[in-house]
């Protein structure tokens, strides 16, 4: 993910970002190997894998 | 206590902190940890609350034991070293040093309504330097890229805890 993309991100509200993170805890207890592939890579990378997920309910494959 | 929700119970995390201040139990405290560091990031997971925070007295009543016997007599469980608030864990860390120094001079905000404390961005790379595992240099690189840091009070207080950046 591009750095201003990060920024962006960054720039969100606390609660906001908050939100945010409790739904990358809940893809990590759903998609454990999923998560870890990108946390493993670098921390912040797990906010680019939760903007690229599909919308709750999308079929996906994986 | 609440009923579980979609999103983290961080004010109540808060709040049940402002409550250890009311009951004289600490005298302050502060977010530290990767909560406080996504007040300045982007979001990434994190699985717990670390709050830093002074002991009101110096006795042996004074910190963690005392803080534990409080919350866990209003309901709320222990597992490991944390406290489970609302079902997430929260670690209660006594202020010394650098992190005495991050708690008094910590960001007041507004989370939800509830009155709190965040450690300063540059607290936060402090901390990570002088901690220095992986995640910390990630954390430090994370904030340099992303937060407002205040470069000139950084290396002030690098230099007066005798501490460096790593090589990132």
């Amino acid at each position: 993910m591009k750095l201003e993309m990060r920024q962006k991100l960054a720039r969100e509200p606390f609660a906001e970002k908050i939100r945010k993170v409790a739904q990358l805890i809940r893809l990590a207890k759903t998609s454990p190997r999923r998560a870890a592939k990108t946390t493993l890579a670098h921390p912040a990378l797990s906010a680019e894998a939760l903007e690229r997920l599909p919308p709750k309910g999308a079929n996906t494959l994986h | 206590m609440n009923p579980p929700s979609d999103n983290l119970p961080l004010a109540d995390v808060l709040r049940t902190a402002n409550q250890l201040v009311a009951a004289k139990l600490i005298e302050d405290w502060a977010l530290g940890g990767a909560l406080a560091a996504i007040y300045y990031v982007e979001p990434f997971t994190t699985y717990d609350a670390d709050i830093f925070f002074i002991p009101a007295g110096k006795g042996l009543d004074a910190g963690i034991p005392a803080i534990y016997a409080h919350l866990q007599a209003q309901g709320w469980q222990v597992e490991g070293e944390h406290l489970l608030i609302c079902g997430f864990p929260v670690q209660f860390l006594a202020a010394h040093g650098l992190t005495e120094e991050a708690v008094r001079e910590a960001v007041r905000i507004d989370y939800e309504g509830v009155p709190a404390k965040v450690f300063r961005a540059e607290h936060i790379v402090a901390i990570a330097a002088s901690v220095g595992r992986a995640k910390d240099k990630a954390r430090i690189e994370q904030l340099l890229q992303q937060a407002d840091i205040d470069k000139t009070k950084l290396e002030n207080i690098l230099q007066r805890h005798n501490l460096k950046l790593p090589t990132l």
